[in-house]
C-alpha cells in the first residue's frame, strides 16, 4: 500500500520534472508511438522518418514509397509484381521490415516482398540505414524499415477518404478514422489497390504488358487503452490478402498467379514503475501464399509459416542521463506446404542496452544480444555507436555493429533439397555520419564499411544435374557514401520543400573466373543512385515533381557488360487544389513518368510509360 | 609442340582441301546460306527471361552468337529454347517457356513461321510422314494433360486433336515411322518409354526402362537409352542405366546398371561406341559390351557445369553452363580428351545440332 502511494508519488514528481523541464515533451506524450526503442537506440545511425504528408503523395506501394525518397535501390520485376531491396549493397534478405517494433520478414525467404505492403495505412515509416540486428534480430545488415502506428489520446474523431483513379484501371483506395479520448485511442485503416497493368510498352511497338492484374486489400487497427495512469494496453492488428498475375515476358508464354495471405497481432500491455517502464508484448503472425504455375488449372503450390512470439523490455532510466533496456523474447514457428514438410522453429534470445548522456553535445549507445536456437548457430551481437555535437549546427555520428541474417524455411526445410547444416550470415560493419543543420536545412553524408560472410546460396550440385541446395558460400564487401538533404525554404507566401538523396554503392563478392579469384558487384546494385523531390506550396494550392534516377546494374555474377540493365531516370509531377475551409477537401491530378522514360528495372520486366491518375482527398 | 605442329598441317591441308573443292565445283556445292554446314548450340537463356540465344559454330570453328536475332531483325529467340531439328531445308526450335516454335531456314536462318497454338510447355520434336510430333509437359502441377503435339509440316498448324501421354514426354526419336519418347518425367520422375505409329498417330505401347531416361540414341537396329536414376531430393535415389532396346520388337534387350547411386548425366554414339558423361568425366565403351567400364577416358577439368555432350567423328563437344547467369563456354575435344577449342556461347548451353 505505501509503496504503491510512494509509486504514485514518484510518478507525479516525475511528471512534474518533466513538464516544468520542457513543454512540447508534455504534448508528445499525447502520443504514444509503438516503438520507442528505435528512436533511443538508433541516435548514433542515419535515420530517415517519412511521415504521412510523404506518404500521400505517393504510389501506395512500399517500393515506389521508398525507390522515390530514400537511397534504397529496389529489383522491381514489372509494376506491382516481386520487388526486393538493396540496401547499402546488400541483398534482399537483408533488409529487415519491422512492424510496429515486429520483424515481418517472410520465413520462407528471408525477406519481405515490398510490393506486397501497402503504405496507407501508418502514420509513419521510419528508414533505419545500418545495422539493428541487436533490436531488431535477422535481417537488419543494409538496414531496416520500420512500419508505425502512432496512438493519439486527446479527444478526436476524424476521417480521411482518400481515393485514386488512373490509367489502366488503376484504382487506390483508403480510408481511416480515429476515435480517440484521453483514455482510449482507436485507429482503423482500410486500403484497396487493383489495377488491370495492361499498359502499352512505350516506344514503337505494340506490345502490351499481358497477365499482370492485381488487387490487395488491408485492414489496419490499432487500439490503445489507458487502464490506470500507470498502465497502457495496446493492440496493433494488421489483415492483408492479395492476388497478382505475373506479367509475362514473352507473348505466348504461360500464365501464372500468386497469392499472399498475412495476418499481424500484437498485444502489449506497458507498465510504469517509478524509473521502471514495463512492457510485454505477446504476438502471432500468419503469413501463406498460394502459386498457381498455370491459371488456367486450379492446382496451386502453398506454403504456410505461424510465428508466435512473446517479448518482454523492462526500460530502467537510472538517471535522467543513463538509460538501459533489457529484453527476453522468446519466438516459435511451424510452417507446412507443398514443399515443407511440418517443421518447427524456436528461437530466444536476451539482450542488454545503454544509452547515456555524457553532457549536452555528446552521447553514446551500447548494446549486446544473444541468439539462442537449435537449428544454426548462436550468434553473439553488439553494437555501439556515439554521437558528437561540435558546433550548433554540426554533429557527428559513429556506429559499429555486429548483425546477422538466418537461414530461412526454405534454405534448411526444403524438401529433399535443403540443408540443415548451414550457419547464419554474419556482417561486421562500420559507419561514420556528418550532420549539418540550421532551422531549415539539414544534410548529412555517411560513409560506411560493411563485411559480410557465410552468404547464403542456392547452388547447383557439382558437375551439373538439376540439383539445387542452399550453402553458405560468398563473402562480400559493401562500402559506399549516402548524402541525405532536406531544405525548407519559404519566401512570402511560398513554401518550398525540398528533398534529396544520392547513394554511391560497391558491392563485390570474389568469383572464380578462369581459375582466378577476382571481386565483381553483386548483381542488381548500381553504382549510383539519385532521388530529389521539390514541393511548392502557395495558399491552396499545392504541387510537386519527383525524381528518380538509377545508375546501370549488372545482371550477372561475372559482370557481363552486354547484360546490364540501363541506368534510367523517372520524374512524376502532381498538383492539387484543397477546396476545404476548415477541414480539408483535396482534388488532385497526377503524371507518372512525365518524359515517358522507357526502362526495365530488371531484365525483360517493363515499367509503363507516361501515365496519370487523378484523386481526392478528404479529412473531415 | 609435336602435337600442334600435327594440328597445324591438319588444318593446313583440309583448309586447302576445303578451298580447292569451292573452286572446283561452284555450281552444285555452292553454300545455301550463312549457315551451311557446322552446327548450332542452343543456349536457353534463364528460364523466365527471353533471353535464349541459338550460337552458329563453323566448319572453321568461326563462333556467332544469336544468329537467329541477327538473320531476323526484332525478333528473339525467346525464353528457354531447348533444341533445334532439322527436317529438309528447315529448322525447327522449340522455345519451352514461349510456347512457340520458330521454323527457320537451316542455311540462311531467315525465319519462315512462327507456330504458337496448342503448345503447353513444348520440350522436343521428331519428324515422321510428313508430320512433325512434339513433346508437352502441359501444366505444371497436372499430371495428367501431357501430350504430343502433331505439326502438318506442308501448312504449318498443330493438330487440335492430341495424342495424350503419360507425364513428362521429352525426348522424342523416329525411327521406322514409329516414334519413341522417353518420359524423363516433367515436374517430377518418369520411368518410361512410348511408342507412336505415325500412320494412326496412335500410342502402339508404353514400357518401364528406367528412372529419369534423359536420352535417346538409335544406332544399328538397337535404341540405347540413358536413364539418370531418381536424384537424391526424390527418395528412393536409384542408379542410373543404360538400356538397350530392340526396335524391330520393342522389347529391352539388355540393361547395363550403374554402381551404387551413380548419376550419368548424357550420353552419345560415335562409330559404334558409347560416350556417356558422370558429372565432368566422359566414359566410353562398345556399343556390344555388356559391363561399364571402371575409369573415365578423361575429365572435363574446365567444365564447372557440364549442360551439353555430343560426338561426332572425333570430337567430343562439351557445353558448360558456368554459374547459369553469366555466358557459357563450349569445349572441343578429341576422343582421348586433348582440348582443340574453347568457345564463348550463350547463357545456358545445352546442346549441339550438326548441320549436315
Amino acid at each position: 500500500m505505501t509503496l504503491k502511494k510512494r509509486f504514485a508519488f514518484c510518478f507525479l514528481l516525475l511528471c512534474q520534472f518533466i513538464s516544468a523541464q520542457n513543454d512540447s515533451i508534455t504534448k508528445l506524450k499525447e502520443v504514444i508511438v509503438s516503438d520507442v526503442n528505435l528512436k533511443k537506440y538508433s541516435s548514433s545511425q542515419s535515420v530517415q522518418v517519412l511521415n504521412d504528408s510523404v506518404i500521400n503523395k505517393n504510389q501506395p506501394s512500399l517500393t515506389s514509397l521508398l525507390n522515390y525518397n530514400t537511397v534504397i535501390y529496389f529489383k522491381e520485376n514489372g509494376l506491382g509484381m516481386t520487388s526486393a531491396p538493396s540496401f547499402r549493397g546488400t541483398t534482399g534478405a537483408q533488409t529487415a521490415v519491422i512492424w510496429n517494433g515486429i520483424n515481418i520478414n517472410s520465413q520462407f525467404l528471408g525477406q519481405a516482398d515490398f510490393n506486397t505492403i501497402g503504405t496507407r495505412d501508418f502514420n509513419s515509416i521510419t528508414v533505419k540505414a545500418g545495422g539493428g540486428s541487436v533490436l531488431y534480430g535477422s535481417s537488419a545488415i543494409g538496414g531496416s524499415i520500420h512500419l508505425n502506428n502512432d496512438l493519439r489520446f486527446k479527444k478526436e474523431f476524424s476521417n480521411q477518404v482518400f481515393f485514386s483513379l488512373g490509367s489502366y484501371n488503376t484504382l487506390s483506395a483508403n480510408y481511416r478514422t480515429i476515435v480517440a479520448s484521453d483514455k482510449y485511442s482507436l485507429q482503423i485503416s482500410i486500403s484497396r489497390n487493383s489495377s488491370d497493368n495492361d499498359f502499352k510498352y512505350p516506344g514503337n511497338t505494340n506490345q502490351r504488358n499481358t497477365n499482370g492484374e492485381y488487387y490487395n486489400t488491408s485492414m489496419n487497427t490499432t487500439f490503445g487503452y489507458k487502464i490506470d495512469s500507470k498502465n497502457t494496453l495496446k493492440v496493433y492488428s494488421q489483415f492483408y490478402d492479395s492476388e497478382r498475375h505475373f506479367s509475362l515476358t514473352s507473348p505466348n508464354g504461360s500464365k501464372t498467379k500468386y497469392g499472399d495471405f498475412n495476418t499481424r497481432n500484437l498485444l502489449e500491455w506497458e507498465s510504469l514503475f517509478n524509473r521502471f517502464t514495463s512492457k510485454l508484448k505477446v504476438a502471432h503472425i500468419g503469413e501463406s501464399y498460394k502459386y498457381y504455375p498455370s491459371i488456367t488449372s486450379e492446382l496451386f503450390t502453398y506454403g504456410k509459416v505461424e510465428t508466435s512470439l512473446i517479448k518482454y523490455d523492462l526500460a530502467f532510466d537510472v538517471n535522467d542521463k543513463i538509460k538501459l533496456n533489457s529484453i527476453v523474447d522468446y519466438n516459435r514457428n511451424k510452417g507446412y506446404g507443398s514443399s515443407i514438410d511440418n517443421v518447427k522453429r524456436e528461437i530466444g534470445s536476451a539482450s542488454i542496452l545503454l544509452s547515456h548522456s555524457l553532457s549536452d553535445k555528446w552521447d553514446y549507445n551500447a548494446s549486446i544480444r544473444q541468439e539462442v536456437t537449435d537449428n544454426y548457430g548462436n550468434p553473439f551481437l553488439f553494437s555501439f555507436g556515439t554521437r558528437y555535437q561540435f558546433t550548433d549546427f554540426y554533429r557527428v555520428k559513429i556506429n559499429a555493429s555486429k548483425n546477422f541474417r538466418m537461414p530461412t524455411y526454405n534454405d534448411l526445410f526444403w524438401e529433399g533439397s535443403g540443408n540443415p547444416d548451414l550457419k547464419p550470415e554474419t556482417s561486421y560493419q562500420a559507419e561514420i555520419g556528418n550532420e549539418f543543420f540550421t532551422k531549415d536545412f539539414s544534410v548529412s553524408v555517411t560513409a560506411y564499411y560493411n563485411s559480410i560472410k557465410n552468404l547464403l546460396r542456392w547452388v547447383p550440385s557439382q558437375g551439373g544435374g538439376d540439383m539445387w541446395s542452399p550453402e553458405n558460400t560468398d563473402k562480400v564487401r559493401a562500402y559506399g557514401a549516402e548524402v541525405i538533404l532536406e531544405w525548407k525554404p519559404k519566401i512570402a507566401n511560398n513554401n518550398f520543400t525540398i528533398n534529396g538523396t544520392y547513394a554511391y554503392t560497391v558491392s563485390e563478392s570474389e568469383q572464380l573466373i578462369a581459375g582466378e579469384l577476382i571481386y565483381k558487384q553483386l548483381i542488381y546494385v548500381p553504382y549510383h543512385k539519385l532521388t530529389g523531390s521539390v514541393s511548392y506550396n502557395w495558399k491552396k494550392f499545392s504541387s510537386y515533381f519527383q525524381y528518380l534516377y538509377n545508375g546501370d546494374a549488372y545482371t550477372t555474377p561475372f559482370n557481363n557488360p552486354a547484360t546490364k540493365v540501363k541506368d534510367y531516370n523517372v520524374g512524376n509531377v502532381g498538383v492539387d487544389y484543397d477546396f476545404g475551409k476548415k477541414k480539408s477537401y483535396k482534388l488532385g491530378f497526377q503524371v507518372l513518368n512525365v518524359w515517358n522514360e522507357n526502362y526495365q528495372p530488371v531484365t525483360s520486366r517493363q515499367m509503363p510509360g507516361r501515365n496519370y491518375s487523378i484523386y481526392i482527398n478528404l479529412n473531415f | 609442340m609435336k602435337r600442334f605442329n600435327k594440328l597445324f598441317l591438319a588444318v593446313l591441308v583440309s583448309s586447302a582441301f576445303f578451298v580447292s573443292c569451292s573452286n572446283d565445283d561452284d555450281n552444285t556445292q555452292e553454300a545455301r546460306g550463312d549457315y551451311d554446314g557446322g552446327l548450332f548450340i542452343v543456349n536457353e537463356g534463364n528460364f523466365g527471361t527471353p533471353n535464349g540465344a541459338i550460337s552458329y559454330l563453323s566448319d572453321d570453328l568461326q563462333i556467332e552468337n544469336d544468329v537467329f536475332s541477327l538473320a531476323n531483325p526484332g525478333k528473339v529467340t525467346g525464353d528457354t529454347p531447348i533444341c533445334i531439328v532439322f527436317n529438309g531445308d528447315l529448322a525447327y526450335i522449340v522455345v519451352n517457356a514461349s510456347n512457340k516454335i520458330e521454323v527457320v531456314n537451316r542455311y540462311t536462318f531467315k525465319s519462315i513461321t512462327t507456330i504458337t497454338t496448342n503448345l503447353n510447355n513444348p520440350r522436343f520434336i521428331a519428324f515422321a510422314n510428313g508430320k512433325g510430333y512434339i513433346t508437352n509437359w502441359g501444366d505444371p502441377l497436372v499430371t495428367t494433360d501431357d501430350y504430343v503435339a502433331v505439326l502438318d509440316l506442308a501448312t504449318n498448324t498443330i493438330s487440335s486433336s492430341l495424342i495424350s501421354v503419360v507425364e513428362g514426354p521429352e525426348k522424342i526419336i523416329e525411327n521406322d515411322g514409329k516414334l519413341y519418347i522417353a518420359h524423363k518425367g516433367g515436374y517430377g520422375q518418369g520411368n518410361s518409354l512410348t511408342v507412336i505409329n505415325s500412320a494412326t498417330n496412335a500410342v502402339v505401347t508404353n514400357f518401364e526402362v528406367g528412372d529419369v531416361p534423359s536420352a535417346l540414341v538409335k544406332d544399328n537396329g538397337t535404341l540405347y537409352v540413358l536413364c539418370n536414376g531418381r536424384p537424391s531430393y526424390a527418395a528412393p535415389e536409384t542408379a542410373g542405366k543404360i538400356v538397350k532396346v530392340n526396335l524391330s520388337n520393342n522389347t529391352i534387350a539388355s540393361t547395363l546398371t550403374f554402381p551404387d547411386v551413380t548419376h550419368p548425366g548424357f550420353m552419345d554414339i560415335n562409330n559404334s561406341k558409347i560416350y556417356y558423361t558422370v558429372d565432368s568425366n566422359v566414359y566410353t565403351t562398345s556399343t556390344t559390351s555388356t559391363t561399364l567400364p571402371t575409369a573415365e577416358i578423361f575429365k572435363a577439368a574446365k567444365v564447372s557445369t557440364l549442360y551439353g555432350f555430343a560426338v561426332k567423328n572425333d570430337n567430343i563437344y562439351i557445353a558448360d553452363a558456368g554459374n547459369y547467369q553469366d555466358p557459357g563456354n563450349a569445349y572441343i575435344y578429341s576422343l582421348t580428351g586433348t582440348i582443340t577449342s574453347e568457345l564463348g556461347v550463350g547463357i545456358l548451353p545445352n546442346g549441339f545440332y550438326f548441320n549436315n
